[in-house]
């Protein structure tokens, strides 16, 4: 059965009928035989024309040859291997080289023919185009790698963020992240360089937070290089920096230290929250990270960091950003409230300080407490600069303190901050000391020694600025266990002096104040009173002790030339320089009043006739009398003065003078009344100022009532004894008034 | 130390009283390599096979990159094979990669060596300055990247199978047909970048036992002129030029391999 030339089982079975040697020529796949060291001995035409070639051209060519170096490795270490022990190989997959130089990816099936002995003869192989395939498991491949390499990063990204979230110290953070920087680079390092707070200046500084597997000379050399365009580097992003030529012709201090470290190229990633710039976090990467492998890349070739580290770079920048904003927020919150309670202390302390002595020993030893490991405080006095107190934290370095103490700054011109803040009349804050800072403001070799000894690394200075003037300064310096001085620190200073001004500006013009008042006081009241034949007497005058409250209480002797004897005491209004001076005033008139032996009332008349003329400022209470030494005649006149004490036999009283208006008062209407009588021999007066019984009650008739008891219980009518005692018993250690006492005993 | 002998399958044939010879294979298959060889000297000598960590029949578990980074982490385990077996005067034959290796289990062990065999050796395989190591590095990255290729298909084809199920399956066995020469493929990589990407040339100096340099014809992994290079400078070493061509004679001519090496102990 046999059908015509156009039907197609005819063409069917012609071609079914064809001859082998076209269907092994053409046959829709390539086929060739080699000897054993893969010598082609025939190919068909089909492999011929994928690979562009003729198989006259292949005959004689090894196959191996024909494949690229990955396919010529794979086929001497594995397929030749497998042939030889198992006569067969199935889906090889080999890289055919064509004429062109293209690639085409194929599979490869191939027997070992052997002989009778099992040598082999030929190899049978059979090849199968495998673009599809290939480009299919490679796709696969890559698909697989990415997303294992993107399930790795999202896990870096979760990682960092539950890590961030736990993390609630800058320390913390800081380490945080360069850990699982370095792990999400696989670099060789990493570093978290922060732009450091400090007074504003041009250029920031810069610090290392947290490093690990980078050289700290490649860390100071990126901090040098960085200064001065920070913000630029900042700006710029993620950015990758690596070991050439150029840098090392440009940078070749970095590019050594790189070299040094093993460090092939760096990463930059920007830190920053919201628009603020934080820092950057350094990555190092290393040669593949393959141990002492040879790096795959081309000696200087560029390490390509791809899109998808660079974002979970960026996104690891941001996240440490905010990290550090948030921890640095809990940080400052928490300082703000240690801070608020130590300057709370501060001022409590400070308040209760007796005198500036006493203050400054109380600022130093709360300044080492809490906020330095060494406080010296140098107070500004006539003759210079007084180092008043240098304290440390530890008892036991102490010793190395008072060293300091000695050290007395050296001039005016020295370059110490403590002296520049002196000069400046502003905070002089040094973050960083280091050796070359040291060495210009220390003094001498042992200074230096001593700073070194210390470990002294920070200092700040902060002077004490009253209208205008630098009354003193207060040093406070950090150790390197305590760290550098931050920026809330000199805050907390600047408070601390700001307190310590007012302390002192206070206690200057009290204690000058007092000095003066005291030194006027005296200078006014007689030394001591003259001899008086007939009497025995005793003054006192006892300056108050509380503060500047200095008093115008007086007494005065004057013997008269008809042998009697004129007394006064009296007490100006006010407790002040002001009270002093018009008491020196009133002595003075009083004496020249006594010129004409005028009547104690007529005294009065005369002061109070004349107290707007002399232009005295306050008013006064005084006693006025004159006595008999040898008849014992006494009068006594008041001007609103209390009256004073007879001592008679044992017994006391107050004599009943009547007290006129108060000196420097509205005039009365009528004239000035008098007390007259004896003062029996041996008979004493007490006469005083309310000083003596106001100093220990309030209530002036108990404290009258008191005296009299103290009087009659003294025992003694020798005006000394008198005078010990009665201040022993009616006064205390503090009298908030000052007291005259004027004690006389008749012994004629 | 039967975890070491078990970690690296190592099989002791021959005549136990005979001069021990200790043969490593190289990158890309497992002791089976030796089948044609090993046979001759066990007549002699007493003839130790293994399979390196991560090849053959070795135990995968004990795979551990820090060690494995680096042709130090194989040498050791050499040295603790021939500690475990208490041999002595040892000749070690190094296919490839492993005559490198066995140069550095020479410097960890001096004392248990007494002759080195190098079959193909090649220090450095990436070309550098003046030094030819047959390769540059583009041809090595092609070269792992033809490797992932293979490792790919054997993974999804073959990873079920070495787990040792589908005995239901008898057509999945007969997939098996690259049997020898199995190899993780993860533990594959990274022995291709150890071998491939490992600089030795300097420890070829040290070497201070006998040692033989055979090179093939038209090795396209260790070329002549890289035979040259370690014959000049392993001193005193001998250097024998084989008619074999490709990589792996004691396969391809495994009686001019083993004549080569009877040579060589003869002399």
């Amino acid at each position: 059965m046999t059908g015509a030339p156009g039907d197609p089982r005819t063409q069917l079975g012609r071609l079914l009928e064809d001859d082998p040697a076209d269907l092994y020529e053409n046959a829709p796949m390539g086929y060739l035989s080699a000897l054993p060291d893969g010598r082609i001995v025939k190919v068909n035409r089909t492999f011929g024309a994928w690979t562009g070639r003729s198989s006259e051209e292949m005959l004689g060519v090894r196959f191996q040859d024909l494949l690229t170096i990955g396919g010529r490795v794979f086929h001497e270490t594995h397929v030749l291997p497998l042939l030889r022990m198992q006569g067969a190989v199935r889906e090889i997959a080999l890289d055919v080289v064509r004429v062109d130089g293209s690639v085409l990816p194929c599979l490869m099936n191939a027997v070992e023919v052997r002989d009778d002995e099992g040598t082999p003869l030929l190899l049978r192989a059979t090849l199968f185009e495998a673009t599809a395939r290939r480009r299919y498991e490679r796709e696969l491949l890559s698909a697989q790698r990415a997303a294992e390499e993107s399930e790795a990063r999202s896990r870096t990204v979760q990682r960092v963020v539950s890590d961030l979230a736990a993390a609630t110290t800058v320390a913390d953070v800081a380490a945080v992240v360069v850990e699982r920087g370095r792990e999400a680079l696989g670099a060789r390092g990493a570093a978290l360089v922060l732009v450091e707070e400090g007074p504003t200046e041009d250029v920031p500084r810069l610090h290392t937070e947290h490093a690990a597997g980078l050289p700290e000379v490649l860390l100071h050399e990126l901090r040098e290089a960085a200064l001065g365009q920070l913000a630029l580097e900042l700006a710029q992003g993620v950015r990758t920096v690596t070991l050439d030529d150029r840098l090392r012709a440009e940078r070749p201090e970095i590019a050594g230290a790189m070299a040094d470290g093993g460090v092939a190229s760096l990463v930059l990633v920007p830190v920053a929250a919201d628009s603020r710039r934080l820092g950057v976090l350094v990555l190092g990467l290393g040669d593949i990270g393959q141990g002492d492998l040879i790096s795959l890349d081309e000696p200087g070739a560029v390490h390509v960091t791809g899109p998808a580290d660079v974002e979970l770079l960026w996104t690891l920048g941001r996240q440490a950003g905010q990290a550090l904003e948030r921890a640095r927020l809990y940080e400052e919150t928490a300082r703000q409230a240690e801070r608020s309670a130590f300057l709370l202390e501060a001022a409590r302390l400070l308040a209760s300080a007796a005198d500036v002595a006493e203050t400054v020993e109380r600022l130093a030893t709360l300044a080492v407490a809490r906020l330095a490991d060494l406080c010296a405080i140098d107070l500004a006095t006539e003759h210079g600069v007084d180092r008043a107190v240098v304290r440390h934290r530890d008892p036991a370095l102490q010793v190395f303190a008072d060293e300091l103490r000695q050290r007395q700054l050296a001039q005016r011109r020295s370059p110490h901050p403590a002296q520049q803040a002196l000069n400046k009349r502003q905070t002089v804050w040094l973050p960083v000391l280091d050796e070359e800072l040291l060495r210009q403001i220390t003094v001498d070799d042992r200074h230096l020694e001593i700073t070194r000894e210390l470990q002294l690394v920070s200092m700040i200075s902060v002077p004490f600025v009253v209208e205008g003037r630098a009354l003193g300064v207060i040093t406070l310096v950090a150790d390197a266990a305590r760290g550098r001085f931050t920026a809330a620190d000199v805050e907390v200073a600047e408070q601390l002096g700001l307190q310590m001004a007012l302390v002192l500006a206070k206690a200057q013009r009290y204690e000058l104040d007092v000095h003066t008042s005291h030194a006027l006081q005296a200078n006014l009241l007689p030394p001591h009173p003259p001899e008086v034949a007939g009497l025995r007497m005793a003054v006192r005058y006892l300056a108050a002790t509380h503060g500047v409250e200095v008093g115008g209480d007086f007494y005065d002797v004057v013997p008269l030339s008809d042998q009697q004897v004129a007394l006064a005491v009296g007490d100006v209004v006010g407790h002040d320089i002001t009270a002093a001076a018009t008491m020196g005033q009133l002595t003075s008139v009083y004496r020249a009043l006594l010129v004409d032996r005028p009547a104690p009332s007529a005294m009065i008349d005369r002061l109070q006739a004349s107290w707007s003329l002399l232009g005295l400022q306050r008013m006064a209470t005084a006693l006025f009398a004159t006595l008999d030494p040898a008849t014992g005649q006494l009068r006594i006149a008041s001007a609103g003065h209390l009256a004073p004490l007879l001592l008679t036999g044992g017994s006391a009283e107050f004599l009943p003078v009547t007290p006129s208006r108060m000196l420097g008062a509205p005039p009365a209407p009528a004239p000035a009344l008098e007390w007259a009588g004896v003062l029996p021999a041996g008979a004493t007066l007490v006469l005083f100022t309310d000083g003596l019984v106001e100093s220990r009650s309030a209530d002036i008739d108990e404290g009258l009532a008191h005296l009299l008891a103290a009087v009659e219980a003294a025992g003694t009518t020798d005006p000394d004894e008198l005078c010990d005692r009665l201040l022993a018993v009616m006064t205390g250690t503090h009298r908030a008034d000052d007291i005259a006492l004027l004690v006389l005993t008749r012994t004629g | 130390m039967g975890s070491v002998l078990t970690r690296n399958c190592v099989t002791v044939s021959g005549v136990p009283s005979g001069r021990p010879m200790v043969f490593a294979h190289g990158f890309g298959c497992d002791q089976a390599m030796w089948r044609f060889v090993a046979p001759d000297f066990e007549v002699d000598h007493r003839v130790v096979l293994f399979d390196h960590v991560g090849a053959g029949r070795s135990d995968l578990s004990a795979y551990d990159p820090g060690k494995y980074g680096s042709l130090r982490g194989y040498a050791s385990d050499i040295v603790e094979i021939c500690r475990a077996l208490d041999l002595r005067d040892v000749v070690l034959v190094g296919h490839s990669v492993s005559a490198m290796i066995g140069v550095l289990a020479l410097q960890e062990a001096p004392e248990l060596f007494g002759a080195l065999v190098m079959v193909g050796p090649n220090p450095r395989y990436v070309n550098d300055g003046d030094y030819v190591g047959g390769f540059s590095r583009a041809d090595i990255a092609g070269l792992l990247d033809a490797l992932d290729s293979n490792h790919l298909g054997w993974s999804t084809q073959m990873a079920p199978v070495i787990m040792g199920n589908h005995p239901e399956n008898p057509e999945l066995a007969e997939e098996l047909t690259n049997s020898f020469c199995r190899t993780d493929p993860d533990i594959a990589r990274q022995f291709a970048r150890v071998t491939f990407l490992s600089d030795n040339r300097a420890d070829l100096a040290a070497v201070a036992v006998p040692t033989l340099v055979m090179q093939c014809s038209e090795d396209v992994i260790a070329p002549d002129v890289v035979g040259r290079y370690v014959h000049a400078n392993v001193p005193g070493s001998t250097f024998t030029q084989l008619k074999a061509v490709g990589h792996v004679p004691h396969l391809s001519a495994p009686e001019e391999t083993t004549a080569a090496i009877r040579a060589f102990l003869a002399g």
